[in-house]
């Protein structure tokens, strides 16, 4: 028997009400946690690192599951502008500041200051730190976040120098709702947030789109979401 | 290199006190000095009202429910923030798309949650190098400059910085839409659309349509967008818009009504709803917007004694006088100060005593509202007092009707819209020509007042002329004829007797009324370009 209560309410207002709260908390709790690191001196625990990186997964969920819900709902628009691709760039690193500073990870950007492309820079930023984030947690030492331009499109690459994707992760049907693997964890998630809002990204006969592989020039994994 | 805040003064407007911390931490840690806090939006207001701030960081949500975007609105509505200050509204990705719509004020940019240290400092040096690229054009749209806004846009263009590129042809576009020059509006957003489909864009041109009158035109322009963006509220506004203007009622109605569905947050698109659903007499949909209306309208600016005196009319509509007469006692305790609303809700209890047959009761509200008309008379708003003529026709007291008639028709004679109202009203209760007469004998006055004006300047004399023009002005403030014989003769006076900053001042600001008045761009351009050759030789 449905809820009446919930029903006068309705289920967007109440899910985005808690992602709401929740976001509050995670905010509050990465201050903590700076608080807290200031404590210790360095080299700092490794379970900050952890919880960190533990925090940004939370929060790119989050935000995933909203997007996706509204989109499934048609109560999604894409805010299409011109942006730098320089100033994206910047905002990933900027998001991933903190993680970046309790590792030993290096986050190698490379970027032409001229270079532009034409997105909803808060996605694609977004997509794109799920990724550098899950590259930080399986790479050895090195993440390179890099931006080129490949005939109409705009490329975001993210390489790194770990294992590289499994099998199930490589050149598989993005579109494909993504299964949880009880194994590892992992649900692919984050491609098929990737991939989603890539094909929202349409200019004349050209649509945005994600490739995967292990041709990192530095042996691991590599990621690219082409703009058009 | 990180932005210093060291002398500036911040506030910052969060619910919760461990994020408040947090964020007065990261904006210490960025060197700031002048901190206050504020966890509701009354407070933050109250703020804004001490003191002038540099950057104000406001959450989305806040105690009170008054939320940031409410704050933001009534900052602007007060004048409370500088020109140059930075606003920024902290918020969640899914606000995002239901933020600012056509009518609402937009912030300088949205932050994030959660944010980190690095993420503000980056967002705050991208604002500030913003806002200090546009300073030029910004102070001169705070000044009601528009031309010379266009102008300062015209010579940003040509340095060619690539960042700043699309937001100069943006703002380019937006402001010459305001000054009514809609084929340079219609080619900067056409060139941008010819390179790359961007929405904002599509949706300029949308609205230069509109403007022309070419409402088939824009509504498909906001068709398609919506199509293409279920959740561009507005495409939506604009959409209502159109349709209101071509005399769909009931398409602006499903528009809005759709718009609202998807952001229910928005006060005034609820009331454009309650409006139009109350128009087409869907007097349930009517019922429910003005409830949302009276709800949200806690703590807002946008609160009126008119959403009430709505959701009563609604429920005398489908025969409720009760619960009538109930909303229409919560108006005047709620608004127990304002003697209109006190009026307002008499001019209701005469229609629910009315209907619940009690004659004893409409003739006591009926001697309340005469009390009060006596009192507030001129400080009413028009549309209240074309209701109050209409009272008084229907009661016989044509004295009082035809004193507000004749005040109203000559204050408002060059308001064709309200004209036509006061004129439908007027051969309904009293007869065909009585406006007419009116109106005929205003147009005479001015015909006396030009040809004395004409006189003088025959005669050389150019300042008693521009008196007689000043005269008329007062009399008639939104005729364009007489605003643009006015700037016309300051301008000759310019020319035969030198430019001082009080003409120039003067005329820049008649130019202005020209603007808000719609008198055709290439009528007011001539002028301007006139002044400003004038202004180049003064500053010279």
């Amino acid at each position: 028997m449905p809820n009446n209560q919930m029903l006068s309410i309705g289920f967007p207002a109440i899910l985005a009400s808690s992602v709401h709260d929740i976001k509050n908390s995670l905010t509050a709790l990465r201050a903590l946690l700076s608080q807290l690191e200031n404590i210790y001196q360095d080299p700092k625990p490794n379970e900050f690192k952890h919880l960190e990186f533990e925090t940004n997964r939370m929060n790119s969920s989050l935000m995933q599951l909203l997007t996706l819900y509204k989109i499934d709902l048609s109560q999604f628009s894409l805010a299409i502008d011109e942006h730098r691709a320089a100033d994206i760039v910047e905002d990933i690193v900027a998001q991933q500041s903190t993680l970046l500073s309790l590792s030993n990870i290096e986050l190698i950007t490379q970027c032409d200051g001229e270079l532009f492309c034409y997105c909803d820079s808060t996605l694609i930023s977004n997509a794109l730190c799920t990724l550098v984030n899950n590259s930080q947690r399986y790479c050895l030492s090195k993440v390179l976040l890099s931006v080129t331009q490949e005939n109409d499109y705009i490329v975001f690459s993210i390489e790194d120098d770990g294992m590289g994707y499994p099998e199930n992760l490589i050149s598989s049907d993005y579109k494909q709702v993504p299964q949880l693997d009880l194994v590892t964890g992992n649900t692919g998630l984050g491609l098929f947030f990737a991939e989603t809002i890539a094909q929202l990204h349409v200019q004349g006969q050209s649509r945005g789109f994600i490739v995967t592989d292990n041709g990192s020039q530095f042996g691991g994994a590599r990621f690219k979401l082409y703009l058009p | 290199m990180a932005i210093n805040l060291t002398s500036k003064k911040i506030l910052i407007a969060e619910a919760h006190a461990n994020l408040r911390e947090t964020i007065k931490h990261i904006f210490g840690s960025l060197g700031a000095r002048f901190i206050v806090e504020a966890e509701s939006g009354v407070d933050a207001i109250a703020a804004m009202k001490k003191d002038k701030f540099d950057i104000v960081l406001c959450d989305y949500d806040l105690l009170g429910k008054k939320t940031g975007q409410q704050v933001l609105d009534e900052a602007k509505h007060l004048k409370l923030l500088p020109v140059n200050a930075i606003f920024m509204i902290a918020t969640d990705e899914h606000r995002l798309g239901l933020a600012p719509n056509a009518v609402d004020n937009k912030p300088d940019d949205y932050l994030i949650k959660p944010f980190s240290l690095k993420q503000v400092s980056s967002l705050l040096e991208k604002c500030d190098n913003r806002k200090r690229f546009l300073a030029g054009i910004e102070n001169e749209i705070d000044s009601g400059n528009l031309f010379q806004a266009i102008r300062n846009c015209e010579k940003m263009l040509e340095l060619d910085n690539k960042s700043m590129h699309l937001q100069l042809l943006k703002m380019q576009a937006e402001l010459s839409i305001k000054v009514g020059d809609f084929k340079t509006a219609a080619k900067v957003y056409q060139d941008i659309l010819d390179k790359r489909e961007l929405p904002w864009a599509r949706l300029g041109l949308g609205v230069v349509a509109y403007c022309l009158a070419d409402y088939d035109n824009a509504v498909n322009t906001f068709q398609g967008l919506i199509k293409q963006y279920p959740a561009m509220l507005e495409a939506y506004d604009w959409q209502v818009k159109a349709y209101e203007a071509m005399g769909n009622d009931r398409l602006a109605l499903s528009s809005i009504n759709a718009a609202v569905t998807l952001a229910p947050q928005s006060i005034l698109r609820q009331k454009k709803l309650a409006m139009l659903a109350d128009k087409t007499d869907n007097i349930d949909l009517a019922q429910k917007a003005y409830t949302a209306i009276i709800e949200l309208g806690k703590n807002s600016i946008h609160r009126s004694f008119s959403d009430y005196s709505g959701l009563a009319n609604t429920y005398l509509k489908s025969n409720a006088a009760d619960k009538a007469l109930e909303i229409a006692v919560k108006m005047a305790q709620q608004f127990k100060a304002d003697p209109e609303a006190k009026l307002r809700a008499a001019l209701l209890e005469i229609e629910i005593y009315r209907e619940k047959g009690n004659e004893r009761l409409v003739e006591r509200a009926y001697n309340k509202i005469c009390e009060l008309n006596g009192q507030l008379n001129k400080q009413l708003p028009r549309e209240l007092r074309l209701n109050m003529a209409k009272i008084f026709c229907l009661n016989d007291n044509r004295e009082a009707c035809d004193e507000i008639l004749n005040d109203l028709v000559k204050t408002y004679v060059d308001d064709k819209l309200f004209m036509k109202e006061t004129v439908a009203l007027c051969n309904e209760l009293i007869g065909e020509n009585y406006v007419e007469t009116l109106v005929e004998s205003l147009t005479q006055e001015l015909v006396d007042f030009n040809k004395e004006a004409a006189k003088l300047f025959k005669k050389g004399d150019i300042r008693g002329a521009r008196g007689v023009f000043e005269q008329i002005a007062a009399k008639r403030p939104n005729n364009p004829k007489v605003i643009l014989n006015l700037i016309k003769i300051i301008l000759h006076d310019i020319k035969t007797s030198g430019a001082s900053p009080e003409k120039i001042i003067s005329t820049q600001s008649y130019i202005n009324t020209a603007i808000q008045l719609g008198i055709a761009h290439d009528q007011i351009s001539v002028l301007q370009t006139a002044l400003d050759t004038f202004k180049n030789e003064i500053e010279q």
